[in-house]
């Protein structure tokens, strides 16, 4: 038992109706007390989604446990005449999971063909949102697919792309774009958009994406081993691993083409990738070697969150923006091994593994990076830090679901990161400047900033110039306490660093045993810390 | 093992009987919205030095975090002591680490303890855990809010349930009035001054914005319901304190409010006609009930304030085509249900038979769940959000512009855009739906 706030994943529920919303003629009927559908807002809310989604929940009372009566049937029922699905999903939630009912046995009394009906029940305290759609997505392909002739044309399968996945459907227009380039065929797109029907053709590519190491991968497998159908896992996020992943695609189509005795595809000219078709696919290379991204080299940027993304991003920050990596880390402890392995040589430490929010706050609190890459969490604790963040990787936000072509994927993804790194984090010249002549009445940011973020802190005085010398300072408990001329000269640093620069003067008047920052240990600090 | 009958016919619903001979189809309950647990969005917002512990789940702690677009604050208020595979198996959950964490990072007053459904399933003593984690200075109060038994505003009944004991003893002959339910600190003060000006004496409301400020109630209290889910303790407190529980309508409308008024002054022995004031705040909303007059209004079961609400559409002459609520209570919503006369009250609908009613009927306005609002609007309809009544100063004769202007609004903004294409502009919107 653990106090807990925010958990990174969703439930297992979550995970299976994540699948099921995605797909044509498939619903969910969660056995479960009122209100576990809660997810179906996150559905319409985020997605915006036209249709209902297809989720209904069979409402189990605490009455209807006291009789021994159960809607259950009378649920499906009532799905199958409104909804006519081809496939309902059966799921309890974690109560009803306690209470060890034959489900199947259950939804047999609905007088429902037993085709029609998969009983998905996972333990819901063990298993969490990625897992349940990754699992339930490979149980549906291996019921469904089917073996059959190839595609007289190279073609190939996408999956693993789900509702309420990150940047989904920019990411699926761009590798549309560069596979519609080298002309390949999508053969299907699952589970998003994908029937039952589709699922049965599966088979039929030659060769099966499977970009998220969160979901879909598993499905990828069983059809490589049942199938012998060869499979692509690296994201293509980046500019390099874009053209490695461009290459790979064509290296597998045109050995399976080979056999077929079907004309090898050829790399065209880059331009072809571009959005006009007449230019260098991405902006990228060339941005990173202009003279004003040079004092990225110096920023440190810390990475954070799911495996896909934390992998890819410490690699585009710093092989491709040349910039340090302090640390990185995943909430998801199942892939942890696979983020290790991949980033291996890319970290100055360990790999950090939690599912606890407040240790990487912390982690970012003590090192204060120029970027931090994160969740929507991450994004909220560096907002009270006033440390740049960029939100990399799922939970989707509402932000996460604009109406604009941003994709993390292609060519065209690595533009969209490249721009949200340079302007999330303070520029270089400007950086400078504001370096050698102090504040340069830039003060009125940092007013400005105190008073957007969500913390009420009382906003610092400084904004009045004059008035700053006079303020007293107040420390709250624990806190190493400064002097006024300390601070006053602290006022002259300027504001976005201002806060590292206390914390590490504090950490460093601590380690000498100082009890308070005077004028002195402040100048100290300065030289021995090259401040 | 018994079947509960599916509502794919009609015979299988029943009618319940209140006084005026109004019937209230009873159906399934198969709908979408939100399980007690969500009050904590509000209530730890109202109740400033509380912290709100729910003993719960994974799906508790997602459902908070995302449902309800709530992120962690500076300090939340409110937190999920997990319940992980290990806490299935212990007899009793142990909470004393939790609570002084709690403690010693938020110093509450108060801390609620709510339930859910897992550790109702199980059976845990959730009285005697209370009882047992509770200390003199901070006591740690039971509030039954699972989804097994609870929903969506109902849980605010338990919170304040659990606060009567808290609530000091009024003396006899102390007469005033205490107004039941959490209102923001405006309509509070709205509600106080009303009261006074009409020469009733106000004795508080019952939630206070602290702890230790809640009313005191007795045996000339009356109780007045400002929100129409709060029946439990409304029947506690006459029961344990011999208070008065005021029947009138609920507060809401030129209609509502004057009863509300009239009926509450009366209590106090005091004649006030409200008649012209009642007239003057039509006329305020004359442009609005223009709009709305006979338009076809369609409730779907969510926030439990659908009664009230359709009352005012009913008396501002909207075509309620349907009013559907989660809960009824025949007593506590009898005024309600009498102004509803002649408009079909469904208790605890089944939604698959609300939809093809809605497709057969075509109301002009559809209010509904966060969960359903966009998919009406793909079907072609005008919707507005039945939570957002919740989070709106509606309440009283202040309350009136806003709340007409939260139905109309919707109508006024559709015949404002431009003309929908739907084949058009939905493409590839939901692949699934395709």
């Amino acid at each position: 038992m653990r106090l807990a706030f925010w958990l990174y994943e969703g439930t297992a529920l979550h995970g299976i109706s994540r699948v099921t919303n995605s797909m044509k003629g498939v619903h969910t009927v969660y056995h479960a007390p009122q209100g576990d559908d809660y997810i179906t807002a996150t559905y319409t809310m985020l997605e915006r989604t036209p249709q209902f989604p297809g989720l209904s929940i069979s409402v189990v009372r605490g009455r209807d446990l006291a009789q021994g009566v159960s809607r259950l049937p009378a649920t499906l029922q009532q799905v199958d005449h409104h909804y006519s699905p081809e496939l309902i999903v059966i799921a309890p939630s974690c109560s009803t999971a306690l209470l060890q009912e034959d489900l199947h046995q259950l939804a047999a009394h609905s007088g429902l063909p037993q085709e029609k009906i998969l009983v998905y029940a996972l333990n819901p305290f063990r298993v969490s949102e990625n897992e349940a759609a990754d699992g339930l997505f490979t149980e549906l392909v291996k019921r469904f697919a089917v073996a059959q002739e190839k595609t007289a044309r190279p073609s190939v399968n996408l999956l693993g792309f789900t509702s309420l996945g990150f940047h989904l459907r920019a990411n699926l227009t761009s590798l549309r774009r560069m596979l519609q380039t080298l002309g390949i065929t999508v053969n299907v797109v699952a589970p998003w958009g994908a029937g039952i029907d589709d699922l049965r053709k599966l088979p039929a590519a030659w060769l099966n994406i499977a970009p998220y190491r969160e979901i879909g991968t598993t499905a990828a497998e069983y059809l490589a081993e049942t199938f012998d159908m060869p499979a692509l896992y690296e994201a293509p996020i980046g500019v390099e691993p874009t053209l490695a992943w461009l290459r790979s695609v064509i290296g597998k189509l045109n050995a399976a083409g080979a056999e077929r005795g079907v004309p090898p595809i050829v790399m065209p000219q880059l331009s072809a990738f571009s959005l006009d078709g007449l230019s260098a696919p991405s902006g990228v290379p060339w941005f990173a070697r202009t003279a004003d991204m040079e004092s990225f080299s110096n920023k440190r940027a810390f990475v954070f969150g799911d495996a896909t993304h934390t992998v890819a991003l410490v690699k585009f920050l710093r092989d491709e923006l040349g910039m340090k990596i302090i640390g990185a880390g995943t909430y998801l402890e199942r892939h942890a091994d696979w983020v290790r392995k991949e980033l291996e040589g890319y970290l100055p430490g360990a790999l950090i593994v939690t599912d606890k929010f407040q240790d990487v706050a912390k982690i970012i609190d003590d090192e204060m990076p120029d970027l931090v890459c994160g969740t929507q969490m991450e994004r909220h604790s560096c907002r009270k830090l006033d440390v740049p963040c960029m939100v990399v990787c799922p939970p989707t936000h509402i932000e996460n679901h604009l109406l604009g072509y941003y994709p993390f994927f292609g060519f065209d993804g690595a533009d969209v990161i490249a721009d949200r790194v340079y302007l999330s984090c303070k520029l270089g010249l400007e950086k400078h400047l504001i370096d050698f002549f102090g504040d340069a009445g830039l003060e009125y940011e940092e007013h400005e900033a105190s008073l957007s973020s969500e913390e009420s802190a009382p906003a610092p005085s400084g904004s009045n110039g004059q008035a700053a010398a006079e303020v007293a300072v107040t420390p709250a408990d624990g806190e190493m306490k400064w002097s006024d001329e300390a601070e006053t000269m602290l006022k002259k640093v300027p504001f976005f660093v201002r806060k590292k620069v206390r914390k590490n003067t504090e950490n460093f008047a601590l380690e000498r045993g100082e009890s308070m920052v005077s004028v002195e240990v402040f100048r100290q600090a300065k030289e021995s810390l090259g401040g | 093992m018994h079947f509960i009958a599916g509502s794919n016919s009609q015979k299988k619903t029943f009618m319940m009987q209140v006084p005026g001979d109004i019937q209230v189809i009873k159906e399934d309950n198969v709908t979408h919205s939100f399980c007690g647990l969500a009050c904590v969005g509000w209530m730890y917002q109202k109740i400033k030095d509380s912290f709100f512990l729910i003993l719960g789940t994974h799906t508790c702690a997602h459902f908070l975090q995302n449902a309800l677009g709530m992120m962690i604050f500076a300090k939340p208020r409110f937190g999920i002591a997990l319940m992980e595979e290990g806490d299935l198996s212990k007899q009793e959950p142990s909470l004393q680490d939790i609570i002084s964490e709690i403690k010693a990072d938020h110093h509450p007053s108060v801390i609620f303890l709510l339930s859910s459904c897992t550790p109702e399933v199980m059976k845990v003593d959730f009285k005697g855990l209370a009882h047992l984690l509770s200390t003199e200075d901070v006591p740690v109060l039971f509030v039954p809010a699972s989804g097994l038994v609870y929903n969506f505003t109902q849980a605010e009944d338990s919170v304040l349930s659990a606060l009567v004991p808290f609530c000091p003893q009024a003396p006899a002959g102390q007469k005033s009035v205490v107004f039941l339910g959490s209102v923001n600190d405006v309509t509070a003060d709205d509600l106080r001054a009303e009261a006074e000006a009409l020469g009733i004496a106000v004795g508080g409301f019952l939630p206070e914005s602290r702890f230790d400020k809640m009313p005191a109630i007795g045996p000339d209290t009356v109780l007045a319901p400002i929100q129409p889910y709060l029946s439990r303790v409304a029947v506690k407190l006459s029961r344990e304190r011999g208070c008065s529980v005021l029947h009138s309508l609920f507060p809401f409308g030129p209609d509502g409010t004057r009863a509300f008024w009239e009926d509450l002054a009366r209590e106090f022995g005091i004649t006030v006609d409200l008649r012209d004031r009642e007239k003057a705040a039509w006329e305020k909303i004359r442009n609005q009930t223009a709009l709305l007059k006979g338009k076809k209004v369609f409730l779907t079961a969510d926030t439990m304030m659908e009664l009230p609400l359709a009352r005012f559409l009913h008396s501002a002459g909207a075509d309620v085509v349907e009013c559907s609520s989660a809960y009824i209570n025949k007593k506590f919503h009898a005024r309600e249900l009498v102004a509803l006369d002649g408009v079909r009250v469904v208790e605890q609908p089944n939604f698959h038979r609300q939809l093809e009613d809605v497709r057969r009927i075509r109301p002009d306005l559809i209010i509904t769940s966060l969960m359903t609002a966009n998919p009406f609007v793909g079907n072609g309809f005008v919707v507005k959000w039945s939570m957002e009544f919740m989070l709106m100063s509606i309440h009283s004769w202040s309350g009136v512009i806003t709340l007409a202007n939260m139905f109309v609004s919707p109508l006024q903004r559709r015949s404002k855009l431009p003309a929908f294409d739907r084949e058009v502009w939905l493409e590839g919107v939901m692949p699934s739906a395709e």
